[in-house]
């Protein structure tokens, strides 16, 4: 009998009507344990090479891993992946929250939606029973009704739900998928292939307990957890400001991202920032399955233009950069109004704060004009035309309908020279953190599969002077230079990647994992012992890791990518205009050198094609 | 008591000069943050002898703190 997990994934086809389970064996979920391994691993069997992302041909995958659901804080994520409709590679995109455990407790470890529906459906699966159940009347429906339909339809409110919005059925292809209103499946446009296969929700409802192998163990571990998350000074941080902390360090730092990464530091930051958010917009904290880290802010508002709900997700860093100082807008119930609407309407906020920065900057230097915009002035600082501009997205109205398909294709539609204030990474537009005040992080930018990913590797700053300490048991001993762009800094970023790498493939939340918070190293291979019962070791959990990274590579290579795609942007090959990184820039050439060097640590060729040796290495020889 | 203290990114201006505070016998990693006048909040990484330290750590003569703002995250 299996331990931490179920044994069985399930297969949906909208196209048929059907599904079926299957049921691989020990060797296989050992060998791939979850997460980001499923996504890669199923892509590559079910897909032929060159399909379009929003045809029935796509699949989107639901993944949780072999210790989703034990009782431990940040054991409760899951990913979502697919061929991304915004880069065409490998995507996947994490959220928290409470479907994953859910889903695990419902009978199964993860989800492969095949095909495509010919009307509307939403999937109801509870403790190993399925249904394709018809949705017209949720079709329209924001993320928030569609809850609360569900909800009264099943006659449950125990129900977890994972849905899309009316961006997602519009195939805005940043759309994201959220659960519980408040936990997003962010990045890489997975909501417009949920779009495309006409599946709004998949709720589910399990009361099926998680069998582990060593219960008092796990139960230990978490008491030990939970003690050091109260106490470690980064967990203390995240409880009482959530993310909203960052902001101050990372403008003060000079690599706040500011008017599209034009600059580094935005003189209104601290009106977005903790405290100023905790005294004016925060009502309390929330919460994923399990966890006592409690980083989610919830915001209430009464305010006749920009009113908050409490119910709908309260605004973090990423979408205080995204529509705060990207766009030099320093109101901050605006700021958070225009995220609650991303959040009902169901928009990737890092993506859309992204597209509006690239559309003003393009109307300041007159690429666009009130002829395209409707009349309308694009300009920075402007709160209300940022929310107007956010609905004409969601809706994919007027000049909404060109920037719902991303940067890189809005760029090329609007043509004039645009393509030079439009930045993305393979397609995928920027999370917002400087690269050159952060070169690791910029490494990972460019060589993360999903295009530009700020998780791909932990942020280098925090392994100045003895913080480097935090990865020895990784085999890094060196102190990190955040501003260094050379083969140190690259070795760093090698080790990170993997560090990192392990909580998506464990789907582990990096608030509360190895090796900046609370979890140490050696606990967590303790942990996942105590859940699967095997007798696993540090070097497996990498092992499964750099299996990830290999396979979503492959997939890329198929799909056409080549070692031009691993870049970045333009602007941080220029000097940083102001602030206390003026100055600083990265050398391109530099650069290319250690993306050539990080092939040859890999054991990939000058292609940046995984070797055989490599594949040999991992044991992937079906990809020989 | 005598410590010695690394302070990195905008932490820096908080830096006495040669890196070394005095402190009394029984002072606490809060008591040193205090002295310096660094916040809590103002607190990312935390480190006292290349190990993962706490707020309430009891400090030794000799020991080395590293103190780093919070400058990234999902």
């Amino acid at each position: 009998m299996p331990y931490g997990y179920n044994g069985k994934i399930l297969h949906v086809d909208l196209t048929q009507g059907t599904w079926r389970i299957e049921e691989p064996d020990e060797k296989w979920y050992r060998t791939y344990m979850g997460g980001s391994n499923f996504i890669s691993y199923y892509l590559l069997k079910e897909l032929p090479a060159g399909i379009d992302p929003l045809s029935a041909e796509n699949i989107l995958v639901f993944a949780c891993s072999v210790v989703t659901g034990a009782p431990l804080s940040g054991f409760n994520r899951y990913t979502v992946g697919a061929k991304s409709p915004l880069t065409g590679g490998f995507a996947e995109t994490e959220a928290g929250g409470y479907w994953g455990p859910e889903f695990k407790f419902a009978g199964f470890d993860a989800l492969i939606v095949h095909g495509c529906a010919a009307k509307p459906v939403y999937l109801w699966i509870k403790d190993g029973a399925v249904e394709i159940r018809d949705a017209a009347g949720l079709w329209g429906l924001d993320n928030w009704q569609t809850l609360e339909r569900l909800e009264a339809e099943l006659e449950d409110t125990r129900i977890r739900v994972v849905s899309i919005g009316p961006a997602g059925e519009r195939l805005v292809r940043y759309a994201c998928l959220q659960n519980d209103l408040e936990h997003y499946n962010g990045r890489t446009g997975m909501g417009a292939v949920m779009g495309s296969k006409n599946l709004k929700a998949v709720a589910v409802r399990g009361t099926q307990k998680l069998q582990m192998a060593d219960p008092e163990k796990v139960k230990e571990i978490a008491r030990w957890h939970n003690e050091r998350i109260k106490t470690h000074p980064p967990n203390v941080g995240l409880t009482k400001f959530g993310t909203t902390g960052l902001v101050k360090g990372i403008n003060d730092g000079g690599f706040l991202p500011t008017r599209n990464f034009k600059e580094g530091v935005f003189e209104g930051a601290d009106k977005l920032a903790a405290p100023a958010y905790h005294e004016t917009i925060f009502h309390s904290n929330s919460t994923c399955w399990a966890c006592s880290v409690r980083c989610k802010r919830r915001v209430e508002l009464e305010h006749e233009k920009y009113p908050l709900d409490k119910r709908f997700g309260g605004a973090e860093y990423e979408s205080l950069a995204a529509l705060g100082s990207m766009l030099a807008i320093d109101n901050l119930p605006a700021v958070a109004y225009g995220n609650q609407i991303c959040n009902l309407q169901g928009l990737d906020v890092v993506s859309t704060g992204a597209v509006i920065a690239f559309a003003v900057e393009c109307f300041e230097n007159g690429l666009l004009t009130e002829k395209e915009t409707g009349g309308r002035a694009l300009r920075y600082g402007d709160a209300d035309a940022m929310i107007w501009m956010i609905e004409q997205i969601a809706s994919r109205s007027g000049l909404g309908d060109v920037l719902a398909e991303g940067v890189k294709r809005a760029s090329e539609k609007i043509g004039r020279g645009s393509e030079k204030f439009a930045f993305h990474i393979k397609g995928q537009e920027l999370a917002f953190h400087d690269g050159r005040g952060k070169t690791g992080m910029a490494m990972g930018f460019a060589l993360s599969p999903t295009g530009a990913d700020h998780i791909e590797t932990p942020h280098d700053v925090a392994f100045q002077g003895e913080g480097v300490s935090k990865l020895y048991p990784m085999g890094l001993y060196d102190p990190v230079d955040p501003l260094k762009t050379d083969e140190a800094k690259m070795r760093f970023f090698f080790i990170g990647q993997k560090a990192w790498g392990i909580n998506n493939v464990l789907n582990l939340c990096n608030f509360t994992s190895v090796p900046i918070h609370a979890m140490t190293f050696g606990r967590l291979v303790e942990a996942v012992g105590a859940v699967t019962g095997w007798d696993v070791s540090l070097h497996e959990l990498v092992q499964a890791t750099e299996r990830s990274n290999v396979m979503a590579r492959i997939f890329n290579n198929r799909e056409g990518f080549t070692p031009k795609d691993d870049t970045l942007i333009s602007r941080w090959f220029e000097e940083m205009p102001g602030g206390p990184l003026k100055g600083k820039r990265i050398d391109p050439d530099t650069f290319r050198d250690l993306v050539a060097l990080y092939y040859d640590m890999s054991g990939w060729d000058k292609e940046g094609r995984p070797t055989r040796g490599k594949l040999v290495e991992l044991g992937l020889y079906w990809l020989l | 008591m005598e410590v010695t203290v690394a302070l990195y990114e905008t932490l820096k201006t908080h830096c006495p000069e040669g890196g070394r505070v005095r402190l009394k016998a029984g002072a606490r990693v809060a008591d040193l943050l205090a002295r310096l006048g660094i916040a809590e909040d103002d607190v990312g990484v935390l480190v006292v002898n290349r190990k993962d330290a706490r707020f309430d750590q009891l400090l030794g003569d000799g020991d080395i703190v590293t103190v780093i703002p919070p400058m990234g995250g999902g």
